[in-house]
C-alpha cells in the first residue's frame, strides 16, 4: 500500500517472518526509533495470523506469521513495554499463546460470555490460576 | 506465644505498600476502568490497569452486515467521535476500491472532523472543571458545546451519530449559506470558549493541580506507544492529520505541541487545539468547492486489506479491513486512541499523589467505549 505526503511516497510494508525471528525483528526497530502502532490478530478457519504494525513518522511496517495450535509467541513487552494490551487481547479474544506478558491477566481482561469469540478454531489454553491480578 | 506465631503478628505490623482500587465507578470517570493503586504512604508506586467492563465485540459484526452497512455500526463505536469512525471505515473500504471521493465530500469530512474535535475537547473541558471542583466552568462549557451540537445537528442530521458518511462520500450537503450561518452563530462560541478555558488555566488552585503533576517524559510518551494530545504534550510533533487525508492537505494548519509532559501540557494542547479548530472550520468554510458529495461504490470489494490513520480527538486511530471478495468483509480492525494510551497513563500515574490521580485520568481524557469497542 503506497500513498503520497507532500510530495514523498509513505508505503505501508508487511513482511511475512518466522516466530522465531519476532523478538529480533522488533529490536532492530527499536533500535532504529521506531514506535509499536498496534498488534492485529485475524481468525480463519485453519489459522490465525498476527500483524505486528510499527510506526515512524507515517510509515508503518508490518510484521506477519501464523500462531494457531501449540505455536507459543515470545511477548514483545521487554523491547515495547506498552504492548500487553495487545498480548492479553489476542490471548483474551483468539486464545493465541503468548509467553512472559509484563502484565499478564491470565485470559481475563475482557469480562466476555464467549470463551476465545474471535477465533473461528479451537484453541485449549494451559489452565490458569487464580483471577486477575 | 510460639516463636512462629509470634513472628506471623510481626510480619503483619511491619509497614509495606498498600494496594488501594480506583474505579471501576468513580466520580471523575464517565465510564468504566479500574486501576489497583499501589501506595507507599499517598505516592502511588505501581498501577495494574483492567479495562474490559464493556466489551461489546463490534468487530466481529464484520462479516455479518454488507459493507455499505457497517457504517453505522463502525459509528456507534463511540458517541464522541462516531462521525470519525464512520468515515475512517469508509475510507479502508474505499482504498479496497481504490475510489476517489468528490473534493466537496472530502471538505464536508474535514468540516465535521473539526467540529467532532471542538465538541469532544468542550466535553473534556467540563468534566475536568467539574472533576477540579468549579461546577460553574463545567455548565458554561457544556452549555457552549450544546451550540456546537446544534451545528452538527443541522449539517449533518444527528447531534451525537452523525450519519452523514457514506462509503464513495458524504450522505447530506449543507448548502454553503447554511454554512455560513453556522460559523456565525458559532462565533460566539468561540469566543466564550476561550474566555472560560482561559479562566481555568489562569486559576491559581488549577494550576496547583495540573503544574508538574503527572509527568510523562518524551521517551517514555514515544516508546509506550501514546498518541494524541498525549504524546504532542510530550514534545513529539506528530498529528496523523499531516498525512493530508479529507481536505487536510489543501487547508491550512499547524499541530498543537508542549514540551512539559504534565496534566498542564494536556489541557493545554487540548484547549489550543479548540482554537485551532475553529480556523480550520473558517477555512474549511471559505474554500467549501461546489460539485457531488457522493460517488457509486458498487459490486463486490476486490480481494485484498486496507489500512486507514486518522486523527480523533484523543489521538492516532487505526482502521484495518480485509475483503475476500464477498459483500461481507472478513475483518474490521480499530485501534483507538485509549487503548494506546493506557500504558501511558499508567506511566503517569507513577510517582504522583494518590489525590492526583483523579485529575491526571481526566488529563489523559479517556474513552471506554473505544477502547472496548
Amino acid at each position: 500500500m503506497r500513498e503520497q505526503i507532500d510530495g514523498k511516497a509513505i508505503e505501508t510494508i508487511v513482511e511475512t517472518i518466522e516466530v522465531a525471528s519476532l523478538l529480533g525483528r522488533v529490536s532492530a526497530l527499536r533500535a532504529a526509533g521506531w514506535r509499536i502502532v498496534q498488534i492485529l490478530g485475524i481468525s480463519t478457519d485453519a489459522t490465525i495470523e498476527l500483524s505486528y504494525s510499527f510506526g515512524l513518522g507515517h510509515e508503518m511496517r508490518v510484521f506477519r506469521f501464523n500462531a494457531a495450535g501449540e505455536v507459543s509467541v515470545p511477548s514483545i513487552t521487554p523491547i515495547f513495554p506498552g504492548a500487553y494490551l495487545y498480548e492479553n487481547e489476542l490471548r483474551d479474544l483468539f486464545g493465541v499463546q503468548i509467553q512472559c506478558i509484563s502484565v499478564d491477566w491470565l485470559g481475563k481482561v475482557y469480562d466476555v460470555a464467549a470463551d476465545r469469540p474471535f477465533s473461528r478454531i479451537k484453541v485449549t489454553l494451559p489452565s490458569s490460576e487464580g483471577g486477575r491480578p | 506465644m510460639s516463636a512462629s506465631i509470634e513472628h506471623a503478628a510481626v510480619v503483619r505490623r511491619a509497614p509495606g505498600p498498600t494496594t488501594i482500587p480506583f474505579g471501576p465507578q468513580h466520580p471523575v470517570l464517565p465510564e468504566p476502568l479500574h486501576f489497583d493503586l499501589v501506595l507507599e504512604d499517598e505516592k502511588v508506586v505501581g498501577v495494574v490497569p483492567q479495562v474490559g467492563y464493556i466489551h461489546r465485540g463490534l468487530e466481529l459484526l464484520i462479516d455479518k452486515r454488507d459493507f455499505p452497512d457497517y457504517v453505522h455500526v463502525a459509528e456507534r463505536i463511540c458517541g464522541i467521535c462516531s462521525f470519525m469512525h464512520g468515515m475512517g471505515y469508509c475510507e479502508s473500504v474505499e482504498g479496497l476500491f481504490a475510489t476517489i471521493v468528490p473534493d466537496r465530500a472530502r471538505w464536508l469530512r474535514t468540516f465535521w472532523c473539526e467540529l467532532e474535535r471542538v465538541q469532544s475537547h468542550l466535553l473534556w473541558l467540563g468534566l475536568a472543571a467539574d472533576a477540579l471542583g468549579f461546577e460553574n466552568l463545567f455548565m458554561a462549557t457544556w452549555r457552549a458545546r450544546e451550540l456546537v451540537v446544534d451545528v452538527a445537528e443541522e449539517t449533518a442530521g444527528g447531534r451525537v451519530i452523525f450519519g452523514s458518511a457514506i462509503v464513495g462520500g458524504v450522505s447530506r450537503d449543507p448548502d454553503d449559506e447554511t454554512l455560513k450561518r453556522c460559523l456565525a452563530a458559532m462565533r460566539d462560541v468561540r469566543a466564550e470558549t476561550l474566555r472560560l478555558a482561559d479562566v481555568m488555566i489562569r486559576e491559581p488552585t488549577v494550576r496547583h493541580r495540573l503544574d508538574g503533576v503527572g509527568t510523562l517524559s518524551h521517551d517514555d510518551a514515544y516508546i509506550l506507544g501514546a498518541v494524541g494530545p498525549m504524546l504532542r504534550a510530550s514534545g513529539h510533533d506528530y498529528d496523523v492529520r499531516s498525512r493530508n487525508y479529507a481536505a487536510y492537505g489543501e487547508i491550512e494548519w499547524k499541530s498543537v505541541v508542549e514540551t512539559a509532559g504534565d496534566s498542564m501540557a494536556r489541557a493545554l494542547v487540548r484547549i489550543r487545539e479548540i482554537e485551532q479548530s475553529f480556523a480550520i472550520l473558517d477555512r474549511v468554510v471559505a474554500t467549501m468547492p461546489a460539485g457531488p458529495v457522493s460517488v457509486p461504490v458498487r459490486g463486490m470489494p476486490p480481494k485484498g486489506e486496507s489500512w486507514v490513520r486518522l486523527e480523533q480527538p484523543r489521538g492516532e486511530v487505526l482502521y484495518y479491513v480485509r475483503s475476500n471478495g464477498t459483500r461481507q468483509l472478513e475483518r474490521f480492525r480499530v485501534r483507538t486512541p485509549t487503548f494506546a494510551n493506557i500504558p501511558a497513563m499508567v506511566a503517569a500515574f507513577k510517582g504522583s499523589s494518590l489525590a492526583d490521580v483523579p485529575t491526571i485520568a481526566l488529563t489523559i481524557d479517556p474513552c471506554i467505549s473505544c477502547t472496548e469497542r
